[in-house]
């Protein structure tokens, strides 16, 4: 009969690098119009990572994301970044890109502060505009500002920054240090039905909250976390590289190595744990590789939880499963019935 | 060679072949239609899936000259110069593809399923992706996107000549 059973799951992951430096920088130019053009070396693979560092851009400036060219990933010549890898973009680029915004608007205060009859530090960029804090009347747009910088003043409002997140080296004595600048933390609960009679494994639920900072674009979190856990189950009961003895892959393709399908994907529930952390660009920091930490896990606690086995080697497949139960249930019965439980 | 003459999103196309083409070579490499992508090239992934008389196939599995005096409609065929299809609409509203290799081939299952099915349950929409691998999105909003599209289809929601750009910024 099929047994349900629940399974929870806690991780930790750091964002960015350890030891190595892993910086990144960035070049914000606004322009007479009022649009911004963001260059940025690091690379879209789908995950919206463009999109997230063009809102970081548009918040720091005041101006719409739509307002933002990203021009990325040209390696002649857009600015270094370190990757698209250990889910370090939002964080660590984004801090770049804020910084460069920043360096931008502070040419057009600068520039807008005699326009206005004001100090430049009375200023602040918001719905497109160069206005002064507390009498938002008082404003200019902010293209006439980049206008005026640039032909009148000879100040073109371009900002570059770079940024690396400050960590401290372990010491060697005492293994104290600071590895990383910043964690996230997530908690996943799985509901599988396993069916004792085959061992099969059906995946009905995951829960997922997951801490990101400010979810700076929470359809695209949710699109990440949506993604690590098709991913985490896909791990936890079907993908196995299988080798002969020669280092051969015997499963070279995907009729055999088995990546879930639509069919295969539980109800997901989403929970942004939404926070502020002050290191990060508006309190971001990162989601992408955590989302598929602790999947697996909880998966595998939640068949300890229906059936009462541990499977400690993935993929938990039928047939591990079902082993796992038949010796269960043979340790039961060739139990004397002298000693104690 | 084999001489063949198909209709490819409403043009009569024609070609001559060997005879061991198949139609997703022909589409990509004798008209130039690189929507339908190469996965797998054995039928396990579904990013080639092309509607051929209304049926949802892989491009790969199936020969040029059986596609003679049929019906081809690709990813390319589906968005005019104006607009999106309605499902390619709600697929970009929902952030429904990541990396978007599997996207042509998801979107046109989902565009066979809801010609005959317009109204699918979630099942239904599981059942005819289930032949499109997806690495990135877990699936989820790829369902939620067929479902808003099949009420779109529906006239159950009003459509958006030009698609607004997806914001997600909070103030």
């Amino acid at each position: 009969m099929k047994r349900r059973g629940r399974g929870i799951a806690c991780m930790w992951y750091p964002i960015g690098f350890t030891v190595a430096a892993n910086p990144s920088a960035a070049t914000v130019k606004v322009n007479e119009d009022g649009t911004a053009t963001l260059l940025t070396g690091t690379v879209e693979t789908g995950q919206g990572s463009l999109t997230v560092l063009g809102q970081i851009a548009a918040e720091a400036l005041g101006i719409a994301t739509e307002d933002v060219h990203v021009v990325s990933a040209d390696t002649d010549t857009t600015p270094m970044d370190t990757g698209a890898i250990a889910s370090r973009t939002t964080y660590v680029t984004g801090n770049a890109v804020r910084l460069a915004a920043e360096n931008a608007c502070a040419i057009l205060f600068e520039v807008a502060a005699p326009m206005l009859g004001v100090r430049a530090d009375q200023l602040e960029a918001r719905d497109r505009k160069i206005q002064v804090k507390g009498f938002p009347q008082r404003h200019l747009p902010i293209g006439h500002v980049a206008h005026h910088a640039q032909v009148v003043k000879g100040q073109p409002p371009i900002g570059s920054a770079s940024w690396n997140p400050p960590t401290v080296a372990m010491d060697p004595e005492t293994g104290q240090g600071k590895p990383f600048n910043t964690y996230v933390y997530a908690t996943q609960i799985a509901e599988v039905d396993v069916d004792d009679e085959t061992g099969e494994v059906e995946v009905v639920r995951i829960a997922a909250a997951h801490d990101c900072g400010t979810a700076i674009n929470p359809m695209l979190v949710e699109g990440q976390i949506q993604g690590g856990i098709a991913m985490g189950i896909g791990f936890a009961l079907q993908e196995e590289i299988l080798f002969d003895a020669a280092g051969r892959q015997l499963n070279p393709n995907l009729t055999n190595y088995i990546v879930p399908t639509s069919l295969d994907m539980p109800e997901i529930e989403v929970d942004i744990v939404e926070n502020y952390d002050p290191t990060g660009p508006f309190g971001a920091k990162g989601v992408g590789e955590p989302t598929s930490v602790p999947t697996a896990a909880a998966i595998a606690n939640a068949i300890y939880d229906a059936v009462g086995v541990r499977v400690t080697a993935l993929p938990a497949t039928a047939e591990k499963v079902l082993a796992a139960i038949k010796e269960k249930r043979a340790r039961q019965q060739n139990k004397p019935q002298s000693l104690p439980l | 060679m084999t001489n063949l003459t198909l209709n490819v999103n409403g043009e009569i196309r024609s070609a001559s072949v060997p005879p061991e083409t198949t139609l997703l070579d022909l589409l990509r490499d004798y008209f130039s239609l690189t929507g339908a992508k190469r996965g797998c090239d054995v039928g396990d992934c579904g990013a080639c899936t092309v509607i051929v008389d209304g049926k949802p196939v892989n491009a790969c599995l199936m020969l040029a000259g059986q596609a003679h005096g049929r019906a081809v409609l690709t990813i390319e065929g589906l968005a005019t110069r104006e607009r999106l299809h309605p499902i390619q609409t709600a697929f970009e509203e929902r952030a429904a593809l990541q990396c978007g290799f599997c996207g042509p081939g998801v979107i046109l299952s989902a565009k066979a399923l809801l010609e005959r099915n317009p109204n699918p349950t979630v099942r239904d929409i599981r059942d005819a992706i289930s032949g499109n691998l997806c690495r990135c999105t877990g699936y989820t909003k790829m369902i939620e996107a067929i479902q808003e599209a099949a009420r779109a289809l529906r006239g159950e929601t009003r459509e958006r000549a030009v698609p607004v750009p997806v914001e997600g910024a909070r103030p």
